[in-house]
């Protein structure tokens, strides 16, 4: 029973110089806790408000979101002028850059940048025709911006159409067409799909008669 | 008159000091049971770790062949209740999420009362918890204890978010190895159709065929055929 007026003493030792909290406990849960505790430590100690204490979520620095904003223009500047690898790297600098804001700041920002930003990243990988990238990459968008992302939702489909998964691909575009309620484009592409799958099992067929007869 | 006789009253009085006292021991010894069964209920939530961390860490104990403990920095105190407060937001979340879900199996009675016992502990509990992580965080810094909570919550949701992305970036080589061996057994059938078709010289349902297996593989020899327009 977790009595409130009481609690386990952990053996915790502290370094008088690093100030790192390490335990000589061999229990692998609180060696996880503490290194968490540590990196916490670490980046309080950058913060410049009184008292090292996290400033509240709103309102934002924004010197980091300028950045970030910097890096996706030349993504897309050189996405523009065709040289689709240099993109994928500034979409890629980008994305680092957006992942590794402070945790204390709004998540709502941190989604909406990197969804973004892996979109685009899917955009430049379909454009070198590397699917698998693509499609990856165009699944963390969805994650990150489930609704209000149609262009995400295409693109992991169209990738996964071009790598020949027509099962998958149905199945996702038809739940992108439930988040965002009959897409154009996305009504487009489910057609194509179900074209698709049907020559698909026309060609199959075809070929079981050719055996058998 | 009234000469009463004791003796013949003894067997009564005895009957009733027996039955009061039976029934005495018995109510007494199920209350008892009743109150160590429910103290003995299963915790709602595991140990609260960063709780106990922050706690050891304010009540350090000196180190062997030293007289006094060791000094914990300020900082290293505020980033572990902050922690603590990471987790309260996870359990918060928890109870909440399923309090409605208890409140249905409980009124169906699927679930016994011993559920909703350490359910309502645990509210309780975690209350209590939020009240004084609130004031340690007004002790360490004034007015942190406003806004510890903000920040806590959006450590907790990016946490989960990250994590999520990570797992989702983790499939990328897996896909990628995939996606290649794929792509040259396509290949390799291709070429083999090919090179059917121009032995057997048969027009019979080549077109159709080769459709399809141009389709799968136009996208490695023809790269950023199809673009959609617009970026944000």
């Amino acid at each position: 029973m977790s009595d409130l007026d009481t609690f386990t003493l952990l053996p915790l030792q502290i370094d008088p110089q690093t100030k790192a909290v390490s335990t000589s406990s061999p229990s692998r849960t609180l060696q996880t806790e503490l290194t968490h505790l540590n990196a916490l430590h670490r980046a309080l100690l950058t913060l410049e408000t009184p008292n090292q204490v996290p400033p509240p979520p709103i309102p934002v620095n924004p010197k980091r979101s300028a950045n970030i904003g910097k890096l996706r223009d030349s993504g897309n500047a050189e996405h523009r002028k065709g040289r689709y690898a240099d993109a994928v790297k500034f979409y890629g600098l980008g994305l680092q850059m957006a992942l590794t804001r402070a945790p204390w700041e709004p998540q709502q920002l941190v989604r909406e940048e990197s969804a973004a930003l892996y979109a685009n990243r899917a955009q430049a990988h379909m454009a070198l025709g590397s699917w698998a990238e693509g499609a990856v990459d165009a699944e963390a968008s969805v994650e990150a911006k489930r609704v209000g992302n149609p262009k995400a939702w295409w693109r992991r489909g169209k990738c996964l159409v071009e790598m020949g998964r027509l099962g998958e691909a149905r199945e996702w575009v038809a739940r992108g067409l439930e988040m965002e309620g009959g897409d154009a484009d996305l009504l487009a592409l489910l057609r194509d799909v179900d074209a698709r799958i049907e020559k698909e099992k026309e060609r199959e067929e075809s070929e079981k008669k050719g055996k058998s007869g | 008159m009234f000469d009463i006789d004791w003796m013949s009253l003894a067997l009564p009085f005895a009957y009733i000091s027996v039955l009061g006292g039976s029934l005495f021991t018995f109510s007494t010894i199920y209350r008892k049971r009743k109150a160590t069964q429910s103290a003995n209920l299963e915790p709602w939530f595991p140990p609260h770790l960063q709780r106990n961390i922050y706690l050891s860490l304010l009540h350090l104990e000196p180190e062997a062949g030293q007289e006094k403990a060791p000094k914990v920095p300020d900082s290293v105190i505020r980033a572990a209740l902050l922690r603590r407060a990471v987790e309260d937001i996870r359990r918060i979340i928890q109870i909440r999420t399923s309090k409605a879900a208890l409140n249905t199996l409980l009124q169906r009675g699927s679930v016994g009362d011993d559920l909703n016992q350490r359910f309502l502990r645990a509210e309780k509990e975690i209350e209590e918890e939020l009240r004084d992580v609130v004031s340690e965080a007004n002790a360490l810094a004034p007015g942190w204890g406003q806004v510890i909570f903000q920040s806590a919550n959006e450590i907790a949701a990016n946490t989960a978010l990250r994590s999520r992305l990570e797992e989702i970036e983790a499939k990328t080589e897996s896909e990628k190895q995939w996606w290649e061996k794929r792509r040259e057994t396509i290949q390799k059938d291709f070429m083999k159709e090919l090179d059917e078709d121009a032995t057997k010289d048969s027009t019979k349902g080549a077109s159709d065929d080769d459709g399809v297996l141009v389709d799968a593989t136009t996208p490695a020899s023809t790269p950023g055929k199809k673009k959609k327009g617009g970026k944000k």
